[in-house]
């Protein structure tokens, strides 16, 4: 059996290759995507969409059925990654370490029973210390990082950025704090409902978007339908669209970051992580 | 102001070979976290100094804007920098980590 996989193997990929003698060379001026495609691009963009970034307007407006779909495909990974790890297991380890607050005693506590008063917090098995360094610092940083993650979402337009890489930022803040502190403090903050529903939600506001053009009577994803609906022009409903579009891909993102680390750290269980 | 520029970054690039023979060339792991940490504070400080001078040819608030945007990465980097190396360093004491002592062979 394993031979028979090395031979389909090496089959597909001399056919890959293969295949490759047909592509014109590495910055040939006289491939067809030089000749036609990119020139289209670079001369219609800014009188077309209204967006200086070229590579955000070929991503979300030109190209954005592939964009959406890049999106529903980072959602099916925050899903399978649910879906592989998950346990609801309701046992309960045998027993817990807390530790003092002020003093640092850190004690065993049988399962089921509380710590013998409230200034005890719980901690990981794995005798996580209380590091004020790093909480500190990571506290500190943390907002930074989420405005500048805002920042390059909506700065996608004119620098590079764009949604994937602000919601990669927005879900790191998220992970740092999870990190840091400990998992289940970041999961008070952002449940595990909400988080899933943030991840639906994302893709949902992009294939919205395209269908809200559908409702106003032009193409899926033809953004300039949206023009009666945001009160301008035509061509500047187009860069709105873009706009909207990344946010929904920001979210998703985010999301799924957040998502795939709570499953992958604590192995499904939600109760103990790094 | 070229000079100055040029300056700079050699003091930069200076710091940061001296970094990376460090890192090859010490025995173990917290040894080589020394000059990996140590990198990211003169090193970066000056180059990035320097790429901060070279942005100010002329001085409008938009270059000014994009000296201080570069002289930021330094704040967050000198913030984020030590405290990485420093939970890297507990990380490997907690998993049993021995420091290398004189005589040994390297790590």
């Amino acid at each position: 059996m394993k031979v028979v996989g090395l031979i389909i193997a090496l089959l597909a990929g001399s056919l890959l290759v293969y295949a490759t003698a047909d592509f014109p060379p590495l910055g040939d001026p006289n491939s067809p995507a030089s000749v036609h495609v990119s020139p289209r691009y670079i001369e219609k963009t800014m009188e077309e969409t209204d967006v200086p970034n070229i590579v955000t307007s070929v991503l979300a407006d030109y190209r954005g059925y592939d964009t959406m779909f890049e999106t529903t495909v980072i959602f099916c990974a925050g899903v399978a990654c649910f879906l592989l790890l998950r346990v609801y297991r309701r046992e309960e380890p045998q027993e817990r370490l807390y530790r003092h607050v002020l003093t640092g005693v850190t004690i065993h506590v049988k399962a089921g029973k509380l710590p013998p008063s409230p200034d005890f917090e719980r901690i990981d098995s794995a005798w996580t210390p209380h590091d004020l360094i790093i909480k500190t610092i990571c506290r500190l940083l943390i907002p930074f990082i989420q405005l500048f993650a805002l920042y390059v979402i909506a700065h996608g337009h004119h620098s590079p950025g764009g949604g994937f890489q602000g919601g990669v930022m927005l879900g790191a803040s998220v992970i740092v704090l999870a990190m840091s502190q400990d998992l289940r403090t970041a999961v008070r903050r952002l449940r595990e409902k909400a988080d899933a529903l943030m991840c639906a939600t994302g893709v949902f506001i992009y294939a919205g978007t395209g269908a809200l053009c559908l409702l106003l009577g032009s193409n899926f994803l033809d953004y300039s339908a949206l023009a009666p609906v945001l009160h301008v022009d035509p061509i500047m409903a187009r860069s709105h669209g873009i706009f909207m579009v990344e946010v929904g891909v920001g979210v998703a993102v985010m999301g799924v970051m957040i998502w795939i680390y709570n499953n992958v750290s604590s192995m499904g269980k939600y109760d103990e992580g790094l | 102001m070229d000079i100055i520029v040029t300056l700079f970054l050699l003091i930069g690039l200076f710091f940061f070979t001296g970094g990376a023979v460090g890192i090859l060339r010490f025995p173990d792991f917290y040894s080589r976290l020394h000059p990996a940490g140590k990198l990211d504070t003169v090193g970066l400080l000056s180059a990035m100094i320097a790429l901060a001078l070279f942005n100010l040819h002329h001085i409008t608030l938009g270059t000014v804007l994009t000296s201080i945007k570069i002289l930021l990465i330094v704040v967050f980097v000198f913030l984020a920098s030590p405290t990485a190396t420093h939970a890297i360093v507990d990380a490997g004491v907690r998993a049993g980590l021995a420091p290398w002592t004189k005589g040994q062979e390297r790590r």
